[in-house]
Parts: structure tokens; sequence; C-alpha cells
């Protein structure tokens, strides 16, 4: 089976800031994938770049075998890629069950329908009604991830979803992206909780200053000394 | 200053007042709609007000259309011209800094201004169409500006219910509350931005239609309607949609009820006078609008 997502040599740069610089990966369709890295290393940016929100300098991005660098981040969710945000990015002035009608699908009765089972899937179904700015942080948190789920996208990348989550939400929102998984799903996570990262990933890619550092399973990559030097310092 | 100020007259201001201020609420909710999807301020919203006027005119004129049937004509060719002009011209200044925006709609406006000058002349015209009042009781009032609210109001609900109701309409709401997550969502935000220009530009035409019947029309009425259209969103809170509504109605009120005390000149001053006085004390609006 190909790569259900290629992303080679790409590189962006900010004014004289190389905030992704030739970065190579690829992942396999049905697999939980991590990427960490210090505080501006890029991770972020390189979600940007494969959903989007900006436009790469140079490299390539294929999906599904199929160049999408250069492409709307409304057309890439198209092809079938979800993403959630570091910062929870809701709707605040539109209502829960709003919140994920507004997600571009096709027939609406569907789309009604597929809302009502992912509010009933994360617990928050009586709140559909409520403008998502008075909901919680951990539900609007919920709302965020299952706004990803309502096209079902076969790539789904989470910037830091454990971030702020009290246990009892993070073993559910782990549980569910495990769920997700394997349903044949592909996910790609940032995150900084590295007990999420080695109990939750496959493999691990490391980024620090933009590059890409180091590859391969938690267990290695956490004693990799490269890796421990880009977070601790020599 | 008037002395003799019965309630009588109080309440034919007031009625006025609202009479309109739902014409203001109506076409100010057009301006308010493109500042609240993509932060720019349309300078050109009462030029293309006034494109809406000579539609009716010409109509009215040429074939003899009925001025309110021309609202047929006028709000789906406006819908057109916005939509090009979001899609060749303002597309370009959306992420630019707010001066981009305000030099390239003024310019827009200078034209449209020069274009219905070349087009149309400078001369006064008129639709002498509906002339008389409904008289109730002590009080009377205008034909003319009666149907005008009642069209106004007929077409302000249906924008309002297409904003809330609608997928499109949500659509719309979701790219005003933040565009990249809109953008994640699968919603075309150039698309959307078009819509929005185009339902704005109806919305200008709607009001230029109405008031064809009501005041003369000539190439330069629209810019009043600009800056009246700005005083109702910064009045009701820029990017609230409902604040639109309340702005326009007090608007209207306001400046009916100090005709009673001042001169027709000094009037004409009392709505610029609000805006500073607006700006200083309450920036964010009667109901506060979202931060930009």
């Amino acid at each position: 089976m190909p790569p259900i997502l290629e992303v080679t040599n790409l590189t962006k740069r900010f004014g004289g800031v190389t905030a992704v610089n030739r970065v190579s990966l690829s992942l396999d369709a049905g697999r939980i994938y991590g990427l960490i890295g210090p505080n501006g290393s890029g991770k972020t940016t390189l979600f940007n770049c494969i959903t989007g929100l900006v436009r790469r300098d140079a490299g390539e991005v294929r999906f599904k075998r199929r160049r999408i660098d250069g492409l709307k981040p409304h057309q890439v969710f198209h092809h079938g890629i979800g993403r959630t945000f570091q910062v929870i990015r809701v709707f605040p002035e539109l209502t829960a069950l709003e919140n994920l009608m507004v997600v571009t699908t096709g027939d609406h009765a569907r789309a009604c329908r597929r809302a009502g089972e992912l509010l009933r899937f994360v617990k928050i179904e009586s709140l559909a009604g409520e403008y998502a700015g008075n909901l919680s942080y951990g539900q609007q948190k919920l709302l965020e991830f299952i706004r990803v789920l309502m096209t079902d996208p076969e790539l789904i990348l989470l910037d830091e979803p454990a971030a702020g989550v009290n246990r009892t939400l993070l073993n559910e929102l782990l549980d569910a992206v495990r769920a997700l998984r394997d349903r044949g799903k592909t996910i790609l996570l940032v995150e900084h909780d590295m007990k999420v990262v080695m109990g939750l990933c496959e493999t691990v890619f490391v980024l620090d200053h933009g590059e890409k550092l180091a590859e391969g399973p938690p267990g290695v990559i956490q004693s990799d000394e490269r890796v421990i030097e880009a977070y601790f310092g020599r | 200053m008037n002395p003799f100020i019965t309630p009588v007259m109080l309440g034919q201001v007031i009625i006025s007042g609202l009479l309109a201020g739902s014409l203001y609420a109506m076409v100010a909710l057009g301006l308010g709609l493109i500042f609240g999807v993509m932060r720019v301020l349309n300078i050109a919203h009462g030029p293309l007000l006034m494109l809406g006027a000579y539609v009716t005119f010409w109509l009215f004129s040429t074939v003899g259309l009925n001025p309110y049937l021309s609202l047929l004509v006028s709000m789906p060719l406006l819908y057109l011209l916005g939509m090009l002009l979001q899609r060749f011209l303002v597309r370009r200044v959306v992420d630019a800094p707010e001066l981009s925006s305000l030099l390239l709609t003024f310019g827009v406006s200078i034209a449209l201004v020069n274009v219905a000058q070349l087009a149309f002349t400078s001369d006064l015209r008129a639709v002498e169409y509906l002339t008389g009042s409904f008289v109730l009781g002590p009080f009377a009032f205008s034909k003319s500006r009666v149907i005008a609210c009642a069209i106004a109001i007929a077409i302000t609900v249906s924008a309002f219910l297409f904003l809330q109701k609608t997928r499109l309409g949500k659509a719309i709401r979701a790219v005003s509350q933040s565009r990249e997550v809109a953008q994640v969502c699968g919603i075309n935000v150039g698309r959307i931005h078009m819509i929005a220009f185009g339902l704005a530009s109806a919305l200008a035409a709607a009001g230029g239609s109405l008031v064809a019947v009501m005041v003369a029309i000539q190439p330069e009425m629209g810019q009043v309607y600009t800056f009246k259209s700005f005083l109702v969103i910064v009045l009701g809170g820029a990017g609230n949609y409902p604040g639109a509504l309340l702005g326009g109605l007090l608007l209207g009120l306001i400046e009916q009820v100090s005709s009673l005390f001042l001169t027709t000149q000094v009037n004409e001053a009392v709505a610029y006078i609000l805006l500073v006085l607006v700006l200083l004390v309450r920036p964010t609006g009667l109901l506060g609008g979202r931060a930009s």
C-alpha cells in the first residue's frame, strides 16, 4: 500500500525565518503518528502547510498520491483531511449543533443524523442548542474534535488534543482516537504530553528548528540523544 | 426652536422616525454584513444604493414599471454587481490593512458616482408614483414611507431568517466568527465573501429603489447613506446584526425628534454629532459588538 500522506522536502519561510526546512514524512493508512518538538520548532506551521492555510515555499504534499500542496484549505478538506487547532476554535456564536452543521457535507438529512450521533458519542447531546461560547473548555474541546469527524475524513490532524484536558476527558479522547485508528483512519497529532505520545503513537517524528531531527518508535525516540539535547540542551 | 410642541406632534415624529429607521436598518444591515464577514468598511455602500434608485427611475421612466416591482430587478442586478466587485476588487484588500480597503472602496464609490453622472447626468430626477398620506386620527403618514417601511421590514426579516436558519446563512456567520476554522470545515471563504458582498449590495439596492419614490434622485444622493449606515452599525455595535436593527430605528427616531427642536440645517448635523458622541462614550456600540 502506498503511503496515505507523503510530505517531501517541504519548506516554509516567514521573512528571514525558515519555519519548516526540507521536512519529509510519510504516513501509512490506519496508524497513529506523533509530531513532537520544542516550541517554535515548526509543528503548527507544518500542519498549516498540509491543510493549505499557509502556502509552502518549496516541496510537495501528496495525499493518496494526489498533489494537494497549492490547494485552498476547503479543497484540502474535501480531499479528506480534517484538523483541530492548538487553541480551541469553535464558532462561539453558533450553537453546538450549528457548529457541526456548518461543516460542508452533501446531504442535509444525513448531516443532521451524523451531528446527533457525534454529540451522543461524546455525551454532550443535551447541549446541542447551547451557544458554543457558553460551553466549558472541555466541552468545546470535544465539540471541536467531533466537528472534524462530521465528514469522516481519512486523515485527522490533531494539534495538542490533551492540552488543558482533565484525565477522565483525556482518556475518553484517547479511546476515541484509538477507535478511529481501528476503523482505518490515520491520525497525526502534535502533543507535548510525552505520556500521551508514548501511549498512543506508533511512530514519532521529532522537529527542531524547522528540521526533522528524528523518526521512529516512541521508545527509541525517547532515548535518542539528539532528541534529549533538543529538548533540554547539552 | 419650536415652543409649541403638542403630544400629537411628538407622536407624529416618533412614527415618522420609526418609518425612516426601518429603512436605515435594512441598508445598514448590508454595510454591517460586509464589515462583519470581511472587516471591510464599504464606502461604496451608499453609491450602490444610488444605483438601485436609478434602476427604479430608469425602469419607471422607460417602461413605466411599478417602482415597488422594480426591486425585483434592482436587487438581483446589484447582487451581481456586488459579487463582481468582490471577486475582482475587494478580494485583493480583505487581508490588507484597513486603510487599503477604505481607499479602494472610496475609489469604487467615486467611480460609481461618476458613471452615474455620465449615464444619467447630474439633473435631479423623481419617480412620481405615490403621493398623499394615510390619515389615522390626528396622525398622517406619507403613503410612500409606509409602504417603504413595510417592504424594508419584510426584507430585513427575511435577511435575518436567512442568516439564522439556512446552512448558507450559518456558513456566512461562521466565516465572520473565524475565517480559518471555516476554511478547515470545508467552507469556500472566497465564495462566501462574494455572496455576502452581493447580499449587502442587494440590500443597498432595495433601499435605493424604496427611497426613489420619496426623494430626488441624483448621482451624489448615496454618500449620506454610507455615513448613516456607518453610524447605525456604530450605534448597534460592529459585527452585531440585531444591533444594526436597533441602531437604525434609533437613528430614525433621533433625527425626527430633534427636527422638532432644530432648524433643518442644524438638524442635518445631529447624526454627525451623535456619531462622535458614541465613538467617544461607547465605542463598542449600545449592545456591544465584537472587538475588532
